[in-house]
């Protein structure tokens, strides 16, 4: 090694030194020193069961990594004889690439072994610290460097640009507006005050949109109000992975401020495993501010909806057999177990378990950033054989999950163990399975459709209906009733001048031939007396013959006149323009 | 203090060894102090699964975990090798009790059912520590992750355990002389100074690891473990 190289190397040891010191707290410490090197672990690694033969996959011997350099610089009999505990501090920068290797390319961070120390002994976190040392001295594989760049300039992980980003919500929206035939239906952007913020991995932007619309099809059928944020959307952060908390603080930062900023009250995350971790557990942590607002996966909105029934499934909507994959970080960092399920049984007639599951189901393998660090995909891949196993024997065709990590680790695990199955997650199965017609939006929608009784045709008109035979006054009073109308009924030409007398309807509606008084002289006796000449009369005969004889009274004319048997419509609409007419003749020039 | 007739040699030895533990609890007390020192930590989020759990169960069921060796797939799997770490573990405490009882109380440990127990215990833990030694330099995970220290604390406590054995034989006069005793109480007070600075502080750690870790995963809904 070189004076140059030399000295260069020491700078970075020095580095890791100085962040090391800082991330020494009492659980670390307590991490780095308790481990008795008892094996346990070992089995409990995906790894080291798909490569029985290499003994640097156990995840003491990750941990080791970190621990010889806390040794080295803090314990007591390491500072003393350090190679008796094994202390020691990396020397080359071969040293630091062996490094890299152990802790980004040997472990997902999934802390599998964390939960089968017998000791408590948070391995996955030490390993997480020793990336933090490695990335804080460049050392770290070119994809976690790219992504973290991207997050770090961009907002981002992926580099989405705003255009780009608002150009698909608005293809999304189209999308689901034409298919819900709903204008309301499109994605709310930036708007003030609404209950929800919406928050997305930026792989739903750049390479799946589906579940975007999926969860707008959602909130659209539960009624909620809601949005999403033109900025501060990226709910991932790959600060989990690389172990930078400052990018951890920083990505979390964005989107708590961009929810205050709006005054959105509860902050949804879609489903994606790290993103939830980093931004309901750890964001506060990183940031530094205790958790005053509301935050929730989007997997626990779903389940409310459906449990307050604003929204409405059909389980039978889906046919095929489902499992249920649980994301290490929602299962084993967060507790999320038993929501998805519940929900997942709402909408899946064959579900089975995988076995082991919950917080003891194996990793994707695509987990801790492992999907952007190509150069160590044979390994993942080999390792993926144990989750191969577990899938395969549940016979599913459906591999469910609640995280994105997950779906692209389980989509190429699926293609590269030729498992004949596909990965889905939640929200598109609720998507599917909406009965829309259910869905609180309907309801509403039901509403509003019922509420407009003052646009019916006769809304709050009265009208007497005069006819000698009762089943044509029931037909008349039904359809006018239909149309809004108060009725009064009058059998022959006595009570009907009685009635219009005392009631002065807005149009009084006349048979011709009756018993009694018959309607021609009762036509004429309401245009002579003043007190009702001017209410607007329709004649409604079976008789045709007759309307000479109205024509050649000497009072003013009927204004209107309709041939029995006249129709629903017919009638209403005629009677609609007489009295349109008549206020307008009242109407003052 | 010794309240039995032994040689002067045998009682210094004694009085070396209750010094030893003197020595162990002031050092232990300053490696508490120690890892108190670094900074604590809280999870600033809201809880999860608050209707089941929160951070004093979860602190609670880790701190019992040893306990359940159903909770943890690495212990429900091994069962076997479970079981070897409980007798290994009670064979410390019958060699701890072995140790400070001959000083104070050797009548006690003549008792048939106490040397029976003793001795049973003893040996069990002496073939645990027999088979972890082989297992220490035959399984090349194993040799991956072991240092010196885990080598020498194995085999001194293995060794241990065998002068343990001898020492309650020669108590219960099966076999003669104090050559045991004087052995085992020497290499009991090297154990008390160098179990500090050693693997073997492990159980110090243990409490501490297991409430910071419950506490943490307590709060955020995962313990006690949901299981299909």
């Amino acid at each position: 090694m070189s004076a140059r190289e030399n000295k260069d190397t020491t700078y970075k040891i020095q580095v890791m030194r100085d962040i090391l010191a800082k991330k020494l707290t009492r659980s670390v410490v307590g991490s780095l020193v308790a481990c008795v090197h008892c094996g346990m672990c070992n089995e409990a690694c995906h790894y080291v069961l798909t490569h029985p033969d290499e003994p640097k996959m156990t995840p003491s011997f990750k941990a080791d990594q970190l621990r010889k350099l806390f040794k080295y610089n803090y314990d007591w009999t390491g500072r003393v004889i350090p190679w008796w505990v094994g202390a020691k501090e990396p020397l080359s920068d071969a040293d630091l690439e062996a490094l890299k290797d152990i802790a980004f390319g040997t472990c997902t961070n999934c802390r599998r072994c964390t939960l089968n120390c017998p000791m408590g002994v948070d391995t996955a976190t030490l390993n997480r610290i020793m990336r933090g040392l490695l990335s804080a001295v460049g050392v770290m594989p070119e994809g976690v460097r790219v992504v973290s760049k991207d997050q770090w300039e961009v907002g981002n992980q992926m580099g989405v640009l705003k255009e780009d980003y608002l150009e698909t919500l608005d293809w999304m929206s189209e999308e689901l507006v034409n298919e819900v035939g709903d204008e309301s239906a499109r994605i709310p952007i930036d708007k003030p005050g609404t209950e929800v913020m919406y928050t997305i991995n930026p792989r739903e932007a750049k390479y799946d949109p589906r579940t975007i619309a999926a969860a707008a099809k959602i909130f659209w059928a539960a009624g909620e109000s809601w949005t999403m944020p033109s900025e501060g959307w990226d709910q991932t952060n790959f600060g989990l992975f690389s172990g930078d908390d400052q990018l951890g603080g920083a990505s979390a930062r964005r989107v708590y401020e961009k929810m205050k900023e709006l005054g959105a009250k509860r902050l949804v995350i879609s489903e994606c495993g790290h993103g939830y971790r980093s931004t309901r557990c750890e964001g506060p942590n990183w940031v530094g501010i205790d958790q005053d607002w509301e935050m929730e996966s989007s997997v626990f909105t779903m389940l409310r909806y459906l449990q307050e029934g604003r929204i409405r499934v059909d389980r039978n909507k889906l046919d095929r057999r489902t499992t249920y994959h649980d994301s290490c970080n929602l299962a084993r960092s967060c507790g999320i177990t038993e929501e998805p399920r519940e929900l997942l049984r709402m909408v899946s007639n064959d579900f089975v378990e995988m076995v082991p599951n919950r917080a003891e189901n194996f990793c994707c393998t695509g987990g801790g950033g492992a999907m952007s660090m190509s150069e160590y995909t044979p390994r993942r891949l080999k390792s993926a054989k144990v989750k191969a196993d577990q899938i395969a024997a549940t016979g599913a065709k459906i591999v469910v999950t609640s995280c994105h990590n997950c779906v692209d680790g389980l989509s190429d695990l699926i293609k590269h163990y030729k498992l004949g199955c596909e990965v889905k997650q939640l929200v598109e199965l609720v998507a599917d399975a909406l009965v829309i017609e259910d869905c609180a939006v309907m309801r509403k929608s039901k509403a509003v459709v019922e509420m407009p009784k003052p646009a019916l045709p006769l809304h709050g008109r009265r009208i007497l209906v005069v006819d000698d035979e009762p089943d044509v006054r029931v037909f008349l009073r039904t359809v006018l009733e239909d149309a809004g109308a108060e009725i009064y009924e009058a059998p022959d030409g006595d009570h009907a001048l009685a009635m219009a007398r005392k009631h002065k309807p807005d149009l009084i509606t006349l048979d011709l031939s009756m018993e009694g008084k018959d309607g021609v002289s009762t036509f004429a006796e309401l245009r002579s007396d003043a007190e009702i000449a001017g209410i607007p009369v329709c004649i409604v005969t079976g008789h045709p013959e007759f309307r000479e004889l109205i024509y050649q009274r000497a009072v003013p004319v009927p204004d209107g006149y309709m041939d029995k048997p006249v129709k629903d419509a017919e009638l209403v609409d005629n009677l609609h323009r007489i009295l349109g007419l008549a206020e307008h003749h009242k109407a003052p020039d | 203090m010794p309240a039995h007739e032994p040689s002067p040699f045998l009682h210094a030895v004694e009085i070396t060894h209750w010094l030893a533990l003197g020595v162990m609890v002031v050092v232990y007390t300053l490696r508490i102090r120690w890892l108190l020192s670094f900074r604590a930590t809280r999870d600033r989020q809201r809880p999860s699964n608050s209707h089941r759990t929160d951070a004093r169960r979860g602190a609670y069921y880790s701190l019992a975990n040893v306990l359940m060796p159903w909770a943890m797939e690495s212990t429900r799997r091994g069962f076997a090798f479970y079981m070897t770490f409980a007798l290994f573990h009670l064979g410390v405490v019958a060699g701890i009790s072995l140790a400070f009882l001959s000083t104070v109380a050797r009548p006690f440990l003549r008792h048939p059912v106490v040397s029976a127990t003793i001795l049973g215990l003893l040996f069990a833990a002496f073939a645990i520590g027999l088979y972890r030694i082989g297992r220490r330099l035959l399984r090349p995970v194993m040799k991956l992750i072991s240092t010196p220290d885990d080598y020498f604390s194995i085999v001194m406590l293995t060794s241990w355990f065998f002068l343990g054995i001898l020492t309650e034989l020669s108590i219960i006069s099966r076999l003669a002389g104090e050559g045991y005793a004087v052995g085992y109480l020497l290499l009991t007070s090297f154990f008390l100074l160098y179990v500090p600075f050693s693997k073997i502080s492990h159980y110090l750690y243990y409490p501490f690891t297991r409430i910071w870790l419950g506490r943490t995963l307590g709060h955020r809904g995962t313990y006690p473990l949901v299981k299909g």
